[in-house]
């Protein structure tokens, strides 16, 4: 009954997310933007899995003759986790580390690899 | 020994037979010119463009074909411009490139 | 159950846990960790050699994991449902690549890098970065490719960033990183959409399947900028000088192979798994045009840049456009397929071979100049020639194979793609001559102002490790060049066949005819 409300969210996510990457300057920002972007992608994998009145795939517990949600997404989406996880937690490492030698979080102060 | 193309053949061997002859050709031209050079006076001596330098002077890199890059000053400004170094543009660059590629694949 | 039949998943199992028990190994001695680095490479490379033996003469190999015996590709239900490997031609080529830039980048390592500068870091990310490449290459599922993607993204940037006591590596690092990132969550959009419509994740049946609809493209616009992005093309290139030129000098080397796979995963992307729904020569137009550009923007950069590194690094990116150039006009002409289009994919591909030992070449010789000086900037050099002489010597060699000088590599797959391409439009075949002696400038100024001229100050010679891995990547230089019809038989045909009409191959050694 919701019909593709779940599809729009994940397409605002996105544009969220390049709007954050592209208009703002603060690196921690931009790292977030990209965590958007992520949540907006896992989200629609996720979605890519329902079936309509389907039940959680759990072989043992579903009642026979059930219809279950496709599980291959959603071990698509934990793949996807931990790899936003792992790049996640790279930027802000090598954000950290700029902040350390440059005294600014400011990407457009930020510039001495140019031309 | 040959690499076939579409439309003839391409044989380093051959070529460099080839090259070799025409270098034998250059070093029987050298080998009649004049052998020394007077140690000791002016032509020993550095210059650049007519004027003498100092010891150690040494053409750098920034001065090869920097004719070259006045004259295409225009373009050359640009460019240096296009690659901005802000994360935000290479983002907007690569949305771009694929508003086309989604445009060229979807109307044809 | 022989080795030879294992060997594709050993060839990216072993170098994962070489990199997994390189750090412990270091703690114990660290004479042990180099045994176990020089053991894992040579087994690792065996491997490769052994996988592309086999796919040379016998056929397509396919490698199903978790199923009883490798070749059962087929699940009970009619359909493949597990992760499997798939090494054709044009797999086996690329895993050739990997195993030469990898084994040459190890060989340097061995006496560029310092133990306090962080060495055991820097070779537990090459041999991840290896493995994610060779998994890459070899694998014949969507979202496999996916995770090896980010796999050689993640080792790729730290490989890039590691080196935290300079400011600029971090930069280029944070940059490139968020790059990277943004191209995988593409491409990740894309394998998504195909998955919700069709059902799958297995390349060939994916192949079998697609059918132009309007998802499908869109799918394929997507996977499109993902990865000509990852690949850098013009304009979305900006990452490439900064990552490859502040990388350390045996990293920047595997950082062009992965370049490299990228570009392998498009090919693979276009004409393997959309070949059925290609059929307008639209998009072949496309990755040719922006091959050209990209030739031209990045050598008018090169042109004007005063660091050595960045110099050599707007010249791989120029190389990549040479790359789809060739096989642009390939992809341009497929529905009737002509024979200039099979030439113009052997150029293509063999440049890609080109490339990667001649872009090497000249990082590992710039990785020398700035061990012996201090700096890579071109205003302070000169006169390094008097100490570094085979360093200069191969640089010279470098330069020109890369140029495309007679009798060289470079002019062979050059001449190939030159000749191909015209036939499809003199002007793609006039910018990318002009590209060529641009780029043949940016190198004389290059040599000149690094190498010759009076000598200015002291240089510290290269050591014998460094001496030996620019040396193997030079032999192969001399040996592709002066021999190009052999490696063009043996090696790229098949490759280029693989591609230009071997859909039909790849889907029956998985699905079963």
């Amino acid at each position: 009954m919701i019909g593709n409300f779940p599809f729009v969210v994940c397409m605002i996510l996105i544009a969220l997310g390049l709007w954050a990457l592209l208009f703002r300057r603060n690196l921690i920002k931009l790292a977030i933007g990209i965590t958007l972007i992520e949540s907006g992608v896992n989200l629609f994998l996720v979605t890519l899995g329902y079936v309509r009145a389907g039940v959680a795939p759990i072989y043992t517990y579903a009642p026979p003759g059930a219809k279950m949600v496709l599980p291959t997404p959603q071990a698509l989406t934990l793949t996807s986790i931990v790899i936003g996880l792992a790049t996640t937690a790279l930027m802000l490492a090598f954000a950290v580390v700029i902040y350390r030698h440059r005294g600014t979080l400011d990407a457009r102060k930020i510039r001495e690899l140019k031309g | 020994m040959r690499l076939v193309t579409g439309q003839g053949y391409w044989s380093p061997l051959v070529w460099l037979a080839l090259a070799a002859g025409v270098a034998l050709l250059a070093w029987a031209f050298w080998s009649r010119g004049q052998r020394t050079y007077k140690a000791g006076t002016e032509q020993d001596l550095p210059f650049l463009s007519g004027e003498r330098a100092p010891e150690g002077a040494h053409v750098r890199a920034p001065h090869l074909y920097w004719g070259f890059a006045q004259a295409l000053r225009p373009v050359m400004d640009w460019l240096k411009a296009f690659h901005s170094g802000f994360l935000g543009d290479y983002v907007t660059w690569t949305v771009i490139l694929l508003a086309v590629a989604l445009l060229v694949v979807v109307l044809t | 159950m022989t080795i030879g039949m294992h060997a594709p998943i050993l060839a990216i199992a072993v170098p994962l846990l070489g990199a997994f028990a390189l750090p412990v190994l270091a703690k114990v001695h660290r004479s042990l960790r180099d045994l176990w680095a020089i053991a894992v490479g040579a087994f690792t490379c065996a491997m490769v050699i052994t996988v592309a033996v086999q796919a040379f003469t016998s056929g397509i190999q396919v490698y199903t994991l978790g199923a009883a015996s490798p070749t059962d590709t087929i699940a009970s239900g009619g359909f493949p449902i597990r992760i499997m490997l798939v090494v054709d031609g044009m797999s086996a080529f690329m895993g050739l690549i990997s195993a030469l830039v990898g084994l040459a980048s190890l060989i340097y390592a061995f006496h560029f890098l310092k133990e306090e500068q962080g060495k055991t870091l820097a070779m537990t990310l090459f041999f991840l970065l290896w493995a994610g490449m060779l998994g890459m290459e070899y694998t014949g599922d969507m979202f496999n490719f996916f995770v090896f993607l980010e796999v050689t993204s993640i080792a790729a940037c730290a490989l890039v960033g590691y080196r935290t006591w300079e400011s600029r590596p971090a930069e280029a690092a944070f940059k490139t990183m968020a790059m990277y990132t943004v191209g995988g969550l593409l491409v990740l959009l894309a394998i998504g959409i195909l998955y919700g419509e069709h059902g799958a994740l297995n390349l060939a049946y994916l192949s079998s399947r697609i059918a132009g609809s309007q998802l499908d493209k869109i799918a394929l616009g997507l996977l499109l900028g993902g990865l000509l992005m990852k690949a850098g093309a013009v304009p979305a290139h900006m990452w490439a000088p900064d990552a490859y030129g502040e990388a350390p000098a045996q990293a920047a080397i595997v950082l062009v192979a992965n370049t490299q796979a990228s570009l392998y995963g498009l090919w693979r992307v276009l004409f393997t798994l959309f070949a059925g729904a290609l059929s307008a020569p639209a998009v072949g137009w496309l990755v040719t045009s922006l091959g050209v550009l990209t030739l031209l923007v990045a050598v008018l950069m090169a042109v004007i840049q005063t660091d050595l590194g960045r110099l050599i690094a707007y010249g791989a990116v120029s190389q990549i456009g040479y790359m789809l150039l060739g096989v642009g006009v390939g992809l341009t002409v497929l529905s009737s397929r002509p024979d200039f289009g099979l030439v113009a994919m052997q150029g293509g591909i063999f440049h890609m071979m080109n490339d990667a030992a001649t872009i090497g070449l000249l990082f590992l010789a710039a990785g020398v100049v700035k061990r012996a000086v201090g700096t890579r900037d071109l205003r302070a050099l000169g006169g390094l020639g008097h100490d570094l002489k085979w360093t200069g010597g191969f640089f010279f060699l470098g330069a020109m194979a890369l140029a495309g000088i007679p009798p060289l590599n470079g002019f062979a797959s050059k001449l190939l793609i030159y000749e191909s391409s015209f036939r499809l439009s003199p002007i793609l075949t006039a910018i990318a001559v002009l590209g060529s002696i641009l780029l043949l400038a940016v190198f004389a100024r290059a040599f000149q102002g690094a190498f010759l001229g009076p000598r200015l100050r002291e240089a510290k010679p290269a050591s014998l490790s460094m001496l030996i891995a620019m040396g193997v990547l030079a032999a192969v230089i001399l040996a592709m060049g002066l021999v190009p019809d052999f490696f063009v038989e043996h090696l790229v045909t098949p490759a280029a066949e693989a591609l230009w009409r071997g859909r039909d191959l790849y889907l029956a050694a998985v699905l079963g005819g």
